[in-house]
């Protein structure tokens, strides 16, 4: 059953649902990616914008659109085609759950995004308390989460389906993993649906009058970090079990993929306070559990850098490779469905280096609210996951839509790709460096008066715009390919690749799909690492804060 | 001459197929390199805090 199911297409009405999320996704890369030049042409100090846009209105669109709406429509998407592709087609009920939740977040995006560009709330896309934004904002942003609930329930059911069907069965291990990334996500959306309706919804309807400032940000970290790791899982997806088959190799080890989940599982989400090391009111003690807590998720992704290079390495050998990196030269480098995800892996080395730097306790003072921490995320999310998502796109929209990634198509994706990379290391390059001279995060152009501080960063703002244009370009390049693989390449057959392990006989222990036992280590060390803070949070609070709109 | 003809001209390198070599020296590499950053990183904050 499992043999005949992996050679199958995914189902006609399970690739429309999914190809809707798609077009959200790519319309998002597009409004988001505007913004996103517009902000690095301001910051180069050459350019202002016109008609008494805000800078900061830009900055939230760019944040809110890429940050939240593409990657959570794109995520949405490949998980049900990845379910759907190994688990077996969605029953109706299933299929109609999933398009609910399509549009209600469709309908919470769309509200969102009318109050940003109405400038009604230009409150960046983490939307920190006090600054305070139209109560229908946060209605947006409240439906997106549920409407994700509901695609997370389309999945989850499946799951169960399946292994009713199976018992004694491990899962598919891309259905495993996409059940992980669902768990982890329903886990931790609690934490910003409980700041939202609980605190600034009500706020913002002038029904309170203050705001606990320590609390909406500790509930939004909560859910902030294991939403990074939310972006990143899927395309670990891609890179385990997508990326081997795809240069003709193995997956190195089906049981390691799925323990590195189930730590992801565990440990990304009591960590949040490694994005608030500089906050007063959390005693330093659970600060540092917190950043042990943080190292521990370091190691999943190492296991994962290891079997990458094994992957890689058993391949080229098999094809006759010889010396220390002989195998390198076997890869498929003309393959953009390999390329484009492989420039990704590499960015994440820095990324994931630099992350290291930022989680360090005291060392985040090096770098704490310095545009260091832009240029990490636009290592991570923006190169390591979002170059990944778009090599998925290279064959998963043709296969969806029934058509074929044509040679002159993967030409241009290969040279998107190389776009990106040159746009980033110019872009992320220059951030990485001005924010270790001190040079703000989240701030327009300023000479501060003539410091001469803020002097030295201006050049590599320069450069920075030049990097970000380079990225438009890119951006523009792929929507092309985006639109052609949707609509104009020629009818075909396009390979959804799913590897197979190295070693078949190794069957996956079944303890790995006990969600009892996992769920509630994760409940456990959640309790374990905020109920103390919190209860401090709440008693030793100072007077609740006022909404600003500073903008 | 039978002697001679004993002596074999090729050399039989045996590589094993499944070595992975490459793999443990590119992990050092990853390790290596974000052992060097969080160092620079850590002078600059023993040099300003």
């Amino acid at each position: 059953m499992l043999k005949s199911s992996l050679n199958i297409k995914v189902d006609r009405r399970d690739a429309k649902l999914v190809m809707a999320h798609f077009y959200v996704a790519f319309i998002a890369l597009l409004v988001g990616g505007l913004a996103g030049l517009l902000q690095v042409l301001v910051r180069s100090g050459k350019f202002e914008l016109p008609a008494g846009i805000g800078y900061y209105q830009i900055l939230t669109v760019h944040g809110v659109v890429l940050g939240l709406v593409l990657t959570t429509f794109f995520i949405m998407g490949f998980q049900l085609a990845a379910v759907s592709k190994t688990a077996g087609t969605f029953t109706n009920k299933q299929r109609t759950i999933g398009w609910i939740g399509f549009w209600i977040m469709t309908i919470g995006t769309v509200a969102a995004a009318v109050m940003i560009l109405l400038n009604e709330a230009s409150v960046l896309y983490t939307f920190y308390a006090p600054l305070q934004a139209h109560f229908v904002f946060y209605l947006g942003l409240t439906l997106v989460v549920v409407g994700s609930w509901a695609v997370g329930t389309t999945i989850i059911l499946k799951y169960a389906e399946w292994r009713r069907a199976n018992p004694g069965q491990p899962s598919p291990l891309l259905t495993f993993m996409a059940l992980v990334n669902t768990m982890m996500w329903t886990v931790a959306t609690i934490g910003v649906a409980a700041t939202v309706l609980i605190q600034l919804l009500p706020w913002s309807l002038g029904l309170v009058e203050t705001v606990n400032v320590g609390v909406s940000r500790t509930l939004f970290w909560y859910f902030g970090h294991p939403l990074v790791y939310f972006w990143l899982l899927p395309a670990y997806m891609a890179w385990y079990v997508m990326i081997p088959k795809i240069i003709g190799g193995k997956i190195f080890s089906d049981s390691l993929a799925r323990m590195s989940f189930i730590l992801f599982l565990l440990f990304s989400i009591p960590v949040g306070f490694h994005h608030q090391l500089l906050e007063p009111g959390i005693d330093p003690a659970w600060k540092f559990l917190q950043v042990v807590l943080t190292f521990l998720v370091v190691i999943p992704s190492l296991m994962t850098a290891f079997s990458l290079f094994a992957t890689f390495e058993s391949y080229g050998r098999s094809q006759g490779a010889t010396g220390l990196f002989g195998w390198l030269k076997k890869l498929p480098w003309k393959d953009a469905r390999f390329t484009v995800p492989f420039i990704g892996m590499l960015a994440f080395i820095p990324a994931g280096a630099g992350g290291i730097v930022n989680a360090s306790h005291q060392m985040n003072q090096v770098v704490h609210n310095t545009v260091w921490v832009t240029g990490h995320f636009h290592l991570t999310v923006a190169t390591a996951v979002v170059l990944t998502f778009f090599g998925v796109s290279f064959w998963l929209v043709p296969h969806l839509t029934g058509r074929k990634l044509t040679k002159k198509m993967n030409k241009l994706a290969l040279i998107q790709g190389y776009l990106w990379a040159i746009g980033m290391t110019f872009m992320s390059g220059a951030m990485h460096a001005a924010g270790l001279l001190g040079a703000p995060r989240r701030s327009s152009f300023s000479e501060y008066g003539g410091a001469a501080q803020a002097a030295e960063w201006i050049p590599y703002q320069i450069a920075q715009a030049v990097g970000g244009s380079i990225l438009f370009i890119a951006i523009i390049l792929m929507l092309y390919i985006f639109v052609n693989l949707a609509f104009f390449a020629p009818k075909g057959e396009e390979e959804f690749p799913v590897g197979e392990a190295a070693n078949q006989t190794e069957k996956a222990p079944m303890v790995f799909e006990n969600w009892k036992l996992w769920l509630g280590i994760t409940v456990l060390l959640i309790l374990f690492a905020y109920t103390i803070p919190f209860i401090d949070l709440i008693k030793n609070a100072p007077p609740g804060a006022q909404g600003y709109k500073l903008w | 001459m039978a002697k001679a003809e004993l002596k074999s001209d090729t050399k039989t390198e045996i590589e094993d197929s499944s070595s992975l070599k490459g793999t443990l020296v590119s992990v050092f590499f990853v390790g290596f390199f974000i052992v060097v950053l969080w160092v620079g990183v850590y002078f600059l904050y023993l040099d300003r805090f």
